[in-house]
């Protein structure tokens, strides 16, 4: 027998079973742990679990076109390709960039820049190399996907403006959404998602935009994606179809090429908005790439400021276009039309001289628009009285909002003694009426303003349109229309013979010898019209006019209709420093109507400057892309 | 009787051999489930070679007499110990560590594991030797310098993990030998200083593992991840699992190491609680049958033997298990019998084969 028969086994066997004890009590530790984890909080975890592999991105929809009045496009989105690095997929990124560099002839500096960046993201989200590939570009990538396959084209789409700066302020532009559009939008927006900023793009973002999609993938733990679980298609956003003639806008546009102010065309009877232009414009298309620093300090560092828009935003002294609204109150307030005024020059009134622009001798109401008389209108204007020269331009829709579907807009001011009193804290002086008469002093009205109270003079019935651009609404899938057609709820009430005194008056301007646009007649278009031209600086330093810097020069108005009877145009011209309204903005207007009025009449402008895309040829690649047919499908990412 | 007729198989510990048998498959079944369809989609085969060829070797082992193994393992040790003498100095580096040495056919072969074997072999023979209620100190002197010898060797590769499943071996060699309580106050006040003078020995990557340890949120991305995504595949595993293959956790990467060191939260994704108490329970067999076993024992060493087998093979899993759930820092212990990796599927089945042999040589007539 071995030794062990003979040793005492007695400790062993007791220690083996308080060993098995432990044993079997940690284990069972173990598995009350397990079940903690497992049955208690598994609903818990389970729920992680899925967040780790489920990932949802939105399919962004495309945004609607937007279509003038004839159908010719304006906004329509093409393809954008964006490079991609994934630095998981190589060993080297130095050499992916060198190898991007010279095939593209990007500076290696500047992409070293953005992988620097990123560095400290995961390095399974990809580095945006270039966000602008020309298709040739793309082509000389695809070439080469066997070897990079880090690199990696995705395709998006970008707004194009047909127009570019012709339609900057009538369309505006897309976006970063900030803050508080995100905040407005809640849950249509994402923050960083481009929405329309100013014009048509704000004013009907929800229209445009459509519906995102939504697509629910499984990754891995590299973020790669393993399999589609879900997929919601987009919405297309809708096309929309303005009231704006393309015509009539290019031709404003030429017209303002050199010159800064605003035009609006509408059509008097509907409000519908015909042409819409303010200069200087910018070119709309440089928002929808990303912003180079320069072209953003080009636009914001021009002293012209061309993001304002002048036909809304902008508001200034109507000048002798004021002079019809004054009439009207004349004539509504016991004033005959035939009674006269004698003018010398000037007229006296509170012990000071204000000087008329001419020697006109007697004028009635007819002859004193016609040639402008501003002695007429201080006698009248100091016979009616700021209160009743107020409400009258309240009457015409002034100090208030066209109700135009663009925003933000500018109310302007109809000044009163209780505006003197509420806002600049002192009386008003009796003085300022005479000068609110021709339409200057604190009277501030938006060219959009003047163009709707010209539609109350050229409709017969008086009808004040409201101003509007959207014409058409139209779902891409199902076909179904919307019109807009916002009724006329506002009407110039006019005793008989009134309106008529009026448009005799404003038609004498245009067409009989002595009127102040005479020189700008169109032989049988009977066109209506007011000239105004408001001063910048005092009346002796305006003598010498031309000689003055040119920010110191008079403005221009011209505020026309035609025809005279059952006018079917409106158009309001507006010239900063372009010195006197016949010569500086009637040009244009006579010009917008006689294209309105006489299709075909009027040549087409000269087209505008190609759109500033830059489709640069690159060095290195162009050749491989251009033997085979580049793909342009993406092959990772949406 | 002769010897032959007591290797029959009619003494075989068949809940031991079948708890062992049933483990291996379920490691084969989660090898395949982690790996099938990605680039190591040809670990299952692998993994199931490696258990024929543990099954022979234990065979061989179950067979073999294993006193005449107690009695050669000064010299079997020795044997065994250089290899492992050679590997920090000449060794290829694989997977940052001196572990390994090439074999044929792309196979590689762990000597560490080896000596686990002849360790375990030259401990029992030790404590064979005192069979004293209280172990002389000249024993204690020469457990604790075979464990520490291997041990340090190890560490030097560097394999902590595999280094510290040596610690279990003195740990339960001394307690069966048995040692008065003031030795093991003594002992425990040593422990504790030689785990505060390790943290200055430690390299920074053992340091993280402890420190994201002690406090998992500290870095939630970094080696607190894996801690994280272990909890969530085992959590989100439920009572009954997603199924196998169905692992999202596993089958998309968030596990580390999945066929290996984090195989049971694979096994607790797919299998959910019930896969978890079976396998826990297929140990607590193993571990009861041993217990049995030794108790039977024909001779001191045999019980010695197969106590501290079964104890090592235990305590590496339990330590796994821990591991995985987040109980205990991040060693890269693998799980005996299931975890992806020939060495260990190969030393864990010869000395399950020496726990059988001692098995068909115990009384019968007790």
């Amino acid at each position: 027998m071995p030794a062990s028969a003979r040793e005492d086994r007695r400790p062993l066997l007791l220690r083996i079973d308080r060993l098995a004890a432990g044993a079997f009590s940690f284990l069972a530790l173990l598995l009350g742990v397990y079940w903690v984890h497992q049955v208690f909080r598994g609903d818990d975890y389970a729920r992680q679990a899925e967040n780790n592999r489920q990932r949802s991105v939105p399919i962004s929809a495309s945004r609607g076109f937007i279509l003038d009045r004839n159908g010719k496009l304006l906004a329509e989105n093409e393809p954008s390709f964006t490079l991609l690095l994934y630095r998981r997929e190589t060993q080297d990124v130095d050499g992916s960039l060198r190898f991007v560099s010279s095939l593209l002839g990007r500076g290696l500096d500047d992409l070293r820049r953005r992988v620097e960046r990123s560095r400290t993201g995961y390095d399974f989200i990809p580095v945006v190399l270039d966000d602008d590939l020309t298709v040739a570009e793309v082509g000389a990538v695809e070439a080469h996907s066997l070897e990079h396959p880090e690199l990696v084209v995705q395709t998006t789409e970008r707004r194009v403006y047909t127009q570019g700066p012709v339609t900057a302020h009538l369309l505006g532009h897309l976006g970063e959404a900030g803050p508080e559009q995100v905040a407005a939008r809640a849950g249509r927006v994402r923050a960083g998602e481009a929405v329309g900023q100013n014009g048509v793009e704000a004013a009907y973002q929800d229209l445009l935009a459509g519906t995102a999609g939504l697509r629910t993938f499984v990754i891995d733990s590299f973020g790669r994606e393993v399999a589609e679980l879900d997929r919601v298609d987009p919405l297309p956003g809708n096309t929309l179809v303005l009231n704006v003639d393309l015509d009539l806008q290019r031709l404003a546009d030429e017209y303002f090429r050199d010159k800064v102010g605003t035009a609006v065309a509408l059509d008097p009877k509907t409000g519908e908005i015909l042409a819409f232009v303010s200069a200087p414009a910018f070119d709309p298309n440089v928002f929808s790439r990303r912003v180079s620093r320069a072209e953003w300090d080009a636009i914001v560092g021009n002293a012209d400021r061309p993001l304002q828009n002048r036909a809304i935003q902008n508001v200034y002294s109507p000048g002798s276009i004021w002079k019809a609204f004054v009439a009207y109150a004349a004539l509504t307030n016991g004033i005959d039309g035939s009674e006269t005024v004698h003018c010398p020059g000037f007229a006296n009134f509170y012990g000071r001289r204000f000087r008329c622009h001419g020697v006109h001798g007697t004028v009635d109401l007819r002859t004193a628009l016609q040639v402008s008389c501003d002695a007429y209108f201080y006698t009248m204007g100091k016979r009616l009285g700021i209160d009743v020269l107020a409400r009258t331009a309240r009457t015409f829709g002034f100090s208030r909002s066209t109700g135009v579907d663009l925003g933000p807009e500018k109310t302007g001011t109809v000044p009163s003694p209780e505006w003197s009193r509420a806002v600049r804290k002192h009386a008003w002086y009796p003085g300022e009426t005479i000068s609110v008469a021709i339409g200057q002093g604190p009277l501030l009205v938006s060219a959009l303003q003047a163009a709707r109270a010209y539609a109350g003079i050229a409709n017969a019935d008086g009808a004040l349109p409201v101003p509007h651009l959207f014409r058409i609404g139209e779902q891409v899938r199902s076909g179904a229309r919307v019109a807009y057609r916002p009724p006329v709820t506002e009407r110039i009430p006019y005793p008989p013979g009134v309106r008529e005194t009026i448009v005799e008056g404003l038609w004498r301007v245009v067409n009989s010898p002595g009127g102040t646009a005479y020189r700008y007649r169109v032989e049988g278009l009977d066109i209506c019209g007011k000239t105004g031209t408001v001063q910048v600086v005092g009346q002796k330093e305006a003598k010498k006019a031309h000689l003055l810097p040119e920010k110191l020069r008079d403005h221009a108005w011209f505020a026309a209709f035609a025809p005279r009877d059952d006018a079917k145009i409106v158009v309001v011209v507006f010239v900063e420093n372009g010195l006197h309204g016949g010569s500086a903005a009637a040009p244009l207007a006579t010009r917008l109507i006689e294209a309105y009025l006489r299709p075909g009449s009027v040549p087409p402008p000269a087209p505008p400057p190609p759109a500033p895309l830059p489709e640069a040829t690159p060095p290195g690649g162009s050749t491989t892309a251009e033997r085979g047919a580049p793909p342009l499908s993406p092959r990772r990412g949406t | 009787m002769s010897r032959l007729s007591e290797a029959l198989p009619r003494r075989l510990d068949v809940p031991l051999l079948l708890s062992a048998l049933v483990l291996s498959g379920i490691g084969i079944a989660m090898v395949v489930s982690t790996t099938s369809g990605t680039p190591r989609g040809g670990l299952g085969g692998r993994q199931a070679l490696f258990l024929v060829a543990g099954l022979l070797v234990a065979t061989f082992f179950a067979v073999f007499d294993y006193r005449l193994l107690l009695r050669a393992s000064p010299a079997l040790f020795a044997a065994s110990f250089l290899p492992l003498v050679w590997l920090p100095i000449f060794g290829p580096t694989i997977a940052g560590a001196k572990s390994w040495i090439r074999l044929f056919g792309g196979f590689q072969l762990q000597p560490s594991e080896l000596a686990r074997i002849t360790t375990v072999l030259l401990l029992a023979w030790i404590l064979e030797n005192d069979d004293r209620s209280f172990l002389s100190t000249r024993t204690v002197t020469a457990l604790a310098v075979v464990v520490a010898l291997p041990m340090t060797l190890v560490l030097l590769q560097p394999d902590l993990g595999v280094a510290l499943t040596y610690a279990p071996f003195l740990l339960a060699a001394l307690y069966l030998g048995g040692l008065p309580g003031r030795v093991w106050g003594a002992l425990v006040l040593a422990g504790a200083l030689a785990a505060g003078a390790s943290w200055f020995v430690l390299k920074d990557y053992q340091k993280d593992r402890i420190r994201t340890f002690l406090d998992p949120d500290l870095a939630a991305r970094g080696a607190g991840y894996q801690v994280r995504q272990a909890r969530i595949a085992i959590g989100s595993g439920g009572i009954l699992g997603k199924g196998w293959k169905e692992g999202t956790q596993s089958r998309l990467g968030f596990l580390p190491v999945r066929h290996s060191d984090f195989i049971f939260a694979a096994l607790a994704e797919e299998r959910g609680f019930a896969g978890v108490a079976t396998v826990v329970g297929l140990y607590g067999l193993f571990l009861a049958r041993g217990i049995a076993i030794a108790r039977d024992a024909r001779d001191r060493g045999g019980s010695m033997l197969v106590l501290l087998v079964v104890l090592n093979v235990v305590a590496q899993a339990a330590a796994n298990i821990a591991m995985n759930v987040g109980l205990l820092p991040t060693t890269g212990i693998t799980l005996p019998f299931v975890s992806y990796g020939g060495s260990s599927i190969i030393a864990t089945w010869a000395m399950t084969g020496l726990v059988l042999s001692v098995a068909q040589r115990r009384f019968v007539n007790v």
